[in-house]
């Protein structure tokens, strides 16, 4: 962590053969192409790269802080196109198109252990995260887009959330 | 505070998403710095997000890892680039120019030192030339100078040799100190004689010519003759060269006797 405070390019090198490729996944279910995917990443590491110092490991784990970098990013490039509206009428189960989508040329094989996971959650647990954390739809956005009262989104994500957290083994 | 139901109300994921209002986040991270079992919950919490998003991964085009390092290592790397390696392209363009201004010095200095010792070598030359007009004049002087001495010294008779029927306008002196039995001869006006003859001085002793040595034609001041002792006139006549030990009379062109007194 000194290291990559220090912005020692070796630490660069270890941060991008860990975290570019779960990055990459959750940029690339956000944008619409594969060159937007490769833009939104690159802007990323920079970001990553420029306000490592201000990142707080008190306050959080790193991937945690580095995703929401890649989230917001991604939602920017996908605003400035002007194109998330389109997606938003998207079919439901669209994470799993998405991880199948022939235009990203490698998918996790563990894409399908997890299809199978969020496929035990409910109909309204696994809305959720898909749209929460797959397709990076803010909470508000999630419920104006589908009518369900922001508390009620938390609390589903919450449920949702405890129940990976069994399915996925997490201690 | 009821943790259970703080927890049950999603805020927990909400923040991990990054969707609170920075004072939501604020009233979060300080409940998280006081109770333990939020910061348990919110450590499972993430880690469950990051296996969501590991086991969704998709790697990158390979070619974007090089791409991204080399546009994010500049900027870190800037100091050392420029304090260390930018110095050597200075120090190599600092050498050419250095190099290129030295070799048109060079050449530039080495024409003015040709000229210089062309100049040098002129005025060498001019200086031996003066030098040597200096000697000429000077021994010239020195010339004029002993003759001068000799006409003024009252010592010396001057014996003024005019021309005979054979060369009516010639005129010729004759310098004689009787005691000291020395002769020099000036020429005032005597006629271009052939490479084969040359003028001969006669001092006529008790009437009788004896040689007094032989003369060109050409000479500036005085000349040395032989020593003449007991004479009475001079004079010269056209001989061979080297002349001869008796005068012929037929060719002799001015006489002069001893003034009296």
């Amino acid at each position: 962590m000194a290291a990559l405070k220090s912005q020692n390019t070796q630490a660069l090198e270890y941060l991008y053969d860990h975290y570019s490729a779960a990055l990459y996944g959750a940029i690339s279910r956000i944008v619409q192409t594969e060159e937007m995917a490769s833009e939104v990443l690159q802007d990323v590491f920079l970001k990553i790269w420029e306000r490592i110092g201000s990142y707080d490991p008190a306050k959080g784990r790193l991937f945690t802080w580095m995703l929401n970098v890649a989230r917001h990013q991604a939602i920017d490039k996908t605003r400035s196109k002007e194109s998330r509206k389109g997606k938003k009428t998207d079919d439901i189960d669209l994470l799993v198109h998405k991880i199948d989508k022939s235009d990203f040329t490698e998918v996790s094989t563990d894409a399908i252990g997890l299809t199978e996971v969020l496929n035990k959650l409910n109909d309204d647990q696994r809305l959720v995260v898909d749209y929460l954390y797959l397709k990076g739809y803010t909470q508000s956005e999630l419920a104006a887009e589908f009518g369900i009262p922001l508390g009620t989104v938390k609390t589903r994500l919450r449920a949702a959330m405890s129940q990976l957290r069994l399915l996925l083994d997490v201690k | 505070m009821n943790i259970r139901e703080y927890i049950s109300s999603g805020v927990l994921e909400a923040y991990v998403l990054g969707e609170l209002s920075p004072a939501e986040r604020e009233a979060v991270e300080k409940n998280l710095r006081e109770h333990p079992e939020l910061r348990q919950e919110l450590a499972a919490i993430e880690q469950t997000q990051e296996k969501i998003f590991f086991q969704t991964a998709i790697t990158p085009p390979p070619a974007l890892r090089e791409k991204i390092l080399a546009q994010v290592q500049p900027a870190s790397t800037a100091n050392v680039v420029e304090g260390k390696f930018n110095y050597w392209p200075w120090a190599f363009a600092a050498s050419v120019v250095f190099a290129l201004v030295a070799s048109y010095l060079a050449f530039y200095y080495r024409g003015q030192w040709i000229e210089s010792q062309v100049a040098l070598n002129e005025y060498i030359a001019q200086n031996q030339q003066i030098a040597e007009n200096y000697n000429t004049v000077n021994q010239r002087l020195d010339k004029l100078q002993s003759d001068l001495s000799i006409m003024e010294n009252t010592q010396f008779v001057k014996v003024v040799m005019t021309g005979t029927e054979n060369a009516p306008q010639a005129q010729a002196s004759v310098y004689w100190n009787q005691s000291s039995e020395e002769v020099f001869v000036s020429i005032q006006s005597l006629k271009q004689i052939s490479q084969e003859n040359q003028y001969q001085l006669w001092a006529l002793v008790d009437g009788k010519p004896v040689d007094a040595g032989v003369f060109d034609g050409q000479f500036e001041g005085l000349l040395k003759m032989k020593n003449v002792k007991g004479a009475q006139a001079f004079a010269v006549t056209i001989e061979p060269r080297g002349g001869l030990p008796a005068p012929t009379l037929s060719t002799m062109q001015v006489i002069g006797t001893l003034p009296k007194g």
